[in-house]
C-alpha cells in the first residue's frame, strides 16, 4: 500500500530524508518512531503529497506521488501534526465542505457525512459552531473528516498531541477499528506506549535514515529476540557469579546487592531455561520477572541519549 | 469549467466571510464616509462661504461634482479595503492550520485561487454596488451620462480585481496575514504614488522642451508610468487629469487585466507549492 524506496528530501537547513525505505501493507498500522527532526514529518508531507520527494520511489496504493499527485490524494487521508478547524463553521458544514472538495457525489456524500457524525460521535450536534468543541472533540473531527472519502491509506502525523488520556484511549480504539476494516495506517508519534498498544509494526528512524524495525511485542530489528530477566535472591551477594561466568551470552544491564537485572537472546523459553539453572543451583529466588523488552527500552536501545 | 462555478470554495468563503461582524459593520462605515464625502461636496460646491459657486448654479455642474466625488472616494475607500480582504484569505488558512487539509484534497491550486479571490471581489463588489444610489443622485442632478456611469463602474471594478489579485498573490507568497497586508499595500502604495511621481517628472521634462504643445496633452509614452495608477482610467475617463485630448483609458484597462494575469498565474503556482509553508 506504502512504497517507500531509497527517499531523499534535503532542505537547506540540512535536515530530511537520507535514503529512507518503507514497505506497508494493506492490514498493517505501522508506527514511526524517532527523534525530533528524524525526517517523520518530511515522509508523511511527501507521501500525503505536501512536498515532492528530492529522488528515490515514493507510491502509495500503487499511484507515484511525483507523477500522480491527485490519485494518491484520492487515496489518503492525512491528519497532520497541529490540524486547524473552521472554528466558524457548523460541523455539518465543515463535513460538507470536505465532502465537496473531494468531490463525493450523491448519495455518497450525504452517506458519508452522516457516517462522519457517527463515527466522531457528534451525531446529535451537527449544527453546533466548530468553536464550541474540546480539543478531543475536534480531533474526532478531523479524524471524521479525513475519512470522509474512505482513504485505502491514513497519514497521521502525531495524532494524540494535546490530548487527554480518554481522547487517547478512544483514538487507539477508532484506528485499530480502521485497520480491522482494511486501511493501512502509517502513524507518527512520541507516545511510545500508544503506539505499543496499537500498531503491528515499529519502524526507528534518525537523520533520515532507517535505523531499525520490529514487529510491537518482539525484540528489536534483528532475528534473534531479546528478554529482560529481574532477578533477586536470598542469600549470599555472589551466590549467582558462578553461573554468571558460564553464560556468556547475556548482558547485564544491573547488578547491585541481590537484585540482578540481565537481557538474555530469546523469548520466554530462554527465560524458564535460566531460571531452572537457578534453581538447580541451589539459588533461593525471591522475585523473578521475565517480560520482552518494551518499546522505551528499544527506543532507548536506538536512540540512547539522542535529543534535540 | 464547471468547477471554477460550483466550487465549494466560493460557499465557504462567503459563509465564513458574512458571519463576521465586518460584513454588516464595513458596509455601513463605507455608506457613511460617502454619504459624509457627498454632503461636504454638494455644500462645497453650492455654499458661496465654503469657495462655492457665488453665481447661478446648473444642476448638471452639480451633478457632475457629486458623480466624481463618488467615483474617486470609492474608489480611494475601495483600495484601502482591497489588500485586507485579499492579501490575508490565504495566510489565515496557513495560521489556523487549515491549509493541508485544502492542498491534501481534490481541490486545485486553481479552485482555491478562485474561491478565494471571488469572494473577496464579491465583498468589494458589495460595498460598490452599494454606493450606486449615491451615484444615481449625479444622475438625477443631470450632467452625467449613464453611459459614463457604467464606465466608471466597470473601470473600478476592473482596478479592484486587479489588486485583489495582486494581494492574493502576496498572501500565497507569506506564512503572516499582517505580513503578506504589509506587502500588498506597499504594492498599492507604489502603483498610485510611484507612478505619480514618475510621470510627474516626465511630464515636466516634456512640458520645458515642449511649450508649444502643452494644450494638447502630453503624448502616450510620457503617460505610460500613468496606466499602472489606480486612479488613472477614471482620470483619463473623466478628463480631470490634465491630459487634453489624449489620455488612454483603454492602455490602462488591458495593463491592469495583465497584471492581474500575472500575479494570478504566480499565485497559483505558490499555492501548488505551499507544503514547505506548512
Amino acid at each position: 500500500m506504502i512504497e517507500v524506496e531509497s527517499l531523499r528530501k534535503i532542505f537547506r537547513g540540512g535536515r530530511g530524508l537520507d535514503g529512507f525505505s518503507l514497505h506497508l501493507e494493506s492490514n498493517e498500522l505501522v508506527g514511526l518512531v524517532g527523534p525530533n527532526g528524524a525526517g517523520k514529518t518530511t515522509l508523511i508531507k511527501i507521501l500525503s503529497t505536501l512536498l515532492p520527494p528530492g529522488s528515490g520511489v515514493a507510491r502509495v496504493a500503487g499511484r507515484d506521488v511525483r507523477s500522480d499527485p491527485r490519485g494518491v490524494r484520492a487515496s489518503v487521508g492525512y491528519l497532520p501534526d497541529v490540524a486547524g478547524v473552521y472554528q466558524d463553521m457548523r460541523i455539518r458544514e465543515f463535513l460538507e465542505f470536505f465532502a465537496d472538495a473531494f468531490r463525493l457525489k450523491e448519495p455518497n456524500r450525504s452517506a458519508s457525512i452522516e457516517r462522519a457524525l457517527t463515527r466522531s460521535g457528534l451525531a446529535d450536534r451537527p449544527e453546533d459552531f466548530v468553536e464550541h468543541l474540546s480539543l478531543g472533540w475536534k480531533q474526532r473531527l478531523l479524524l471524521a473528516k479525513t475519512l470522509l472519502h474512505d482513504p485505502q491509506v491514513l497519514l497521521l502525523d502525531e495524532p494524540a498531541t494535546g490530548l487527554d488520556p480518554l481522547a487517547r484511549i478512544t483514538l487507539r480504539e477508532q484506528l485499530k477499528q480502521l485497520n480491522n476494516e482494511g486501511v493501512a495506517i502509517l502513524i507518527s508519534s512520541h507516545i511510545l506506549s500508544d503506539l505499543e498498544d496499537i500498531c503491528t509494526r515499529i519502524v526507528f528512524i534518525a537523520e533520515g535514515k532507517n535505523i531499525a524495525e520490529a514487529p510491537t511485542g518482539a525484540a528489536e530489528g534483528s532475528s534473534t529476540p531479546t528478554i529482560r530477566c529481574e532477578t533477586e535472591w536470598e542469600g549470599s551477594a555472589s551466590a549467582m557469579d558462578p553461573l554468571l561466568k558460564g553464560m556468556p551470552d547475556i548482558r547485564i544491564l544491573e547488578k547491585r546487592d541481590r537484585l540482578l537485572i540481565i537481557e538474555l537472546p530469546g523469548g520466554s523459553r530462554e527465560a524458564s531455561a535460566f531460571l531452572e539453572k537457578l534453581l538447580a543451583a541451589g539459588v533461593v529466588i525471591t522475585h523473578f520477572d521475565a517480560r520482552g523488552l518494551n518499546l522505551e527500552d528499544r527506543y532507548r536501545r536506538a536512540f540512547g541519549g539522542q535529543t534535540r | 469549467m464547471s468547477r471554477l462555478i460550483t466550487n465549494p470554495m466560493i460557499l465557504k468563503e462567503l459563509r465564513q466571510r458574512l458571519r463576521e461582524s465586518r460584513a454588516w459593520l464595513l458596509p455601513t462605515l463605507y455608506l457613511l464616509v460617502l454619504a459624509g464625502t457627498v454632503s461636504f461636496a454638494y455644500y462645497a460646491a453650492t455654499d458661496p462661504d465654503m469657495g462655492g459657486s457665488r453665481g447661478e448654479l446648473q444642476g448638471a455642474e452639480i451633478g457632475e461634482v457629486i458623480f466624481l466625488t463618488v467615483v474617486f472616494t470609492q474608489l480611494v475607500v475601495l483600495l484601502l479595503m482591497a489588500p485586507v480582504f485579499s492579501a490575508g484569505s490565504l495566510t489565515i488558512e496557513k495560521e489556523q492550520r487549515t491549509f493541508a487539509g485544502l492542498l491534501t484534497s481534490l481541490l486545485t491550486a486553481p479552485q482555491i485561487w478562485w474561491g478565494k479571490f471571488v469572494a473577496a471581489l464579491l465583498y468589494l463588489l458589495l460595498l460598490l454596488f452599494s454606493a450606486l444610489p449615491l451615484l444615481t443622485l449625479a444622475l438625477a442632478f443631470g450632467g452625467v451620462e449613464p453611459r459614463e456611469l457604467l464606465e466608471a463602474v466597470a473601470s473600478t471594478v476592473l482596478v479592484l480585481a486587479s489588486i485583489s489579485t495582486v494581494g492574493l498573490w502576496c498572501s500565497s507568497m507569506f506564512r503572516r496575514s499582517v505580513h503578506s497586508t504589509a506587502a500588498a499595500y506597499g504594492f498599492v502604495l507604489v502603483l498610485s504614488i510611484l507612478t505619480a511621481v514618475v510621470y510627474a517628472f516626465l511630464d515636466a521634462h516634456w512640458e520645458s522642451n515642449n511649450i508649444a504643445m502643452r494644450g494638447e496633452g502630453p503624448p502616450a509614452h510620457i503617460q505610460a508610468p500613468l496606466f499602472l495608477n489606480p486612479f488613472y482610467p477614471l482620470l483619463a475617463l473623466f478628463g480631470s487629469g490634465g491630459f487634453g485630448q489624449s489620455s488612454y483609458p483603454a492602455s490602462s484597462w488591458l495593463l491592469f487585466t495583465a497584471l492581474g494575469c500575472l500575479a494570478a498565474a504566480f499565485a497559483m503556482r505558490r499555492i501548488q507549492r505551499s507544503g514547505d509553508q506548512l
